[in-house]
């Protein structure tokens, strides 16, 4: 057994190695296939990381009208501590949001000294649990909450961030499907460079085959040949996936600073770059076996 | 070993390389087969070596219908039967060594017996001295030594061959008979397709002729 995976792996080498100008084609071919749907996995794990950390902090605002009185206070914080989304509202006068302004936006102080009155409006600040309610159960509060009485605006992070989170999924879905093209590019091109292998070697397959080698035997070099391409083409876009991440993240991390906390930016856990790998060479491994499947053939 | 009953092999329906041929190989007989070009002497090898189907008729081999073996089973077939081939059909890229143990390997014999076992046969033919060069640095001759240490190291029950002295010049084609006559008295079966005339009348044992696809002379 051992002595017959051996055979394979030292006859496939051996082929890749002799058809190294070709190889190098399949081998790039499911590097770049590699290398997409890696790059798909940072950015889509730091996307998600970002969202949820926002998402954590979704706030359901709500204004109330500088007239509104005890009772329509009341009425609406009571309608906002009924609702099992809401793990915790922070009452802000006008006064406090006003100093809040003027100590967040220091430049335009001045101006709301000369404002005859206080133009803030006191509010209600709900924060929301981040997975705790549909977002349709929390736009039916929002609606409601806008038609009680003393309630001026309601404003509610959270539709943004869905509509955030539907474009983001749009965008990796888009690059699954492009990543399962580029699968379905190396997996056609492996097959084709072990053909052209297998062409190359055809008088040594037919001699195996007329001294009764079993089609395993005949067969599972090209397959090891399929895999090498494979693991080899993995590897490379992972180093130059590696390599690209190390020279962009200094800059990326001082773009991202003013925007938003991207926090460290990570690279493919050990997990996730074995998957690939593997991955990779299952696709090099179903290419060779087309391929062999389809030219050595008993007779 | 080998029983031949109404085979017919035909291509395109019309043109037919044998026609209702009858034979019959004892155990551990020596067999020419002999007729000129196109007679259907390789065509008969290769019906018995499962390259090939007949169109009809029986073919037993070793108690073996070689009709009725699936893809599978044909593998197996092949490595219990010995064949040498005029072009000797050596991998290019093996030593000489290589190319004899890789019969053994493809039965999974253990290494060390592999290693003893191809020793032993080549020294038979007399090329242990070579088993480290490759095919292209081979004479004719040796190359078909080694064509047959690599039919006989798994020590089948039967030996097939196709003009084996097809390549070679007399001197060497005798040399080549007397392996073949040497591996029959240790009792193996041996069936030689050949056109030589010559040679059949030196080695001297029972020939079959085809002609036109049709056993002319049985003997």
């Amino acid at each position: 057994m051992i002595g017959g995976l051996t055979y394979f792996v030292d006859e496939g080498w051996t082929s890749f190695w002799r058809g190294r100008g070709a190889s190098i084609l399949s081998l790039l071919t499911i590097a770049i296939a590699v290398f997409v749907l890696g790059l798909l996995l940072i950015v889509g794990g730091h996307a998600r990381r970002t969202i949820d950390q926002w998402s954590r902090s979704a706030e359901l605002s709500v204004y109330l009208a500088d007239g509104a009185t005890p009772d329509e206070r009341s009425a609406v914080e009571r309608a906002l501590r009924a609702e099992p989304a809401v793990i915790g509202i922070d009452v802000v006068s006008k006064a406090q949001a006003l100093a809040r302004f003027r100590r967040d936006f220091p430049d335009l102080a001045p101006a709301t000294a000369q404002a005859p009155d206080n133009p803030f409006p006191a509010s209600f600040e709900v924060r929301l649990g981040a997975s705790s309610a549909s977002g349709a159960a929390l736009d039916r509060l929002a609606a409601r909450l806008a038609t009680m009485p003393g309630v001026a605006d309601v404003r509610f992070d959270r539709r943004w961030l869905d509509r955030l989170v539907s474009l983001g999924e749009f965008v990796r879905w888009v690059g699954f499907g492009l990543t399962a093209i580029l699968v379905l590019a190396a997996a056609l091109t492996v097959t084709n460079v072990v053909r052209l292998s297998m062409h190359a070697r055809r008088d040594e397959i037919e001699i195996m085959t007329l001294v009764g080698a079993p089609m395993a035997f005949i067969r599972g070099p090209f397959v090891c040949e399929g895999m090498i391409q494979g693991g080899l083409g993995a590897v490379l876009a992972l180093g130059a996936l590696y390599a690209g991440m190390a020279l962009a993240a200094p800059h990326l991390s001082a773009m991202a600073a003013g925007l938003f906390d991207l926090g460290a930016i990570r690279f493919l856990s050990w997990t996730a770059m074995a998957g690939l790998v593997a991955g990779a060479m299952a696709v090099g491994c179903l290419g060779g076996l087309v391929a062999a499947w389809r030219t050595a053939r008993p007779r | 070993m080998i029983d031949i009953d109404g085979l017919s092999r035909r291509y395109g329906g019309a043109i037919s390389a044998l026609d209702d041929v009858t034979l019959h190989v004892g155990r551990g007989e020596f067999v020419f087969l002999t007729g000129p070009s196109g007679a259907g002497k390789s065509t008969l090898l290769r019906i018995l070596i499962g390259q090939e189907v007949p169109t009809s008729g029986r073919v037993v081999v070793d108690g073996k219908d070689l009709s009725a073996l699936k893809p599978a089973d044909i593998q197996r077939y092949r490595r219990t039967v010995g064949f040498v081939f005029q072009d000797f059909k050596l991998v290019p890229r093996k030593t000489v060594f290589e190319n004899v143990m890789f019969a053994l390997r493809i039965l999974g014999v253990p290494d060390v017996q592999q290693r003893r076992k191809t020793f032993q046969v080549l020294k038979w033919v007399g090329l242990q001295h070579r088993a480290t060069a490759y095919p292209i640095e081979l004479s004719g001759g040796e190359q078909q030594r080694v064509a047959i240490a690599r039919a006989l190291v798994n020590e089948p029950v039967l030996v097939l061959a196709d003009e084996p002295t097809g390549n070679l010049d007399p001197d060497l084609a005798i040399e080549i008979m007397d392996l073949f006559r040497d591996m029959n008295a240790g009792g193996t079966t041996v069936l030689v397709a050949t056109h030589d005339r010559e040679l059949i009348r030196r080695v001297g044992r029972r020939t079959v002729a085809l002609d036109h696809g049709r056993i002319a002379r049985p003997a």
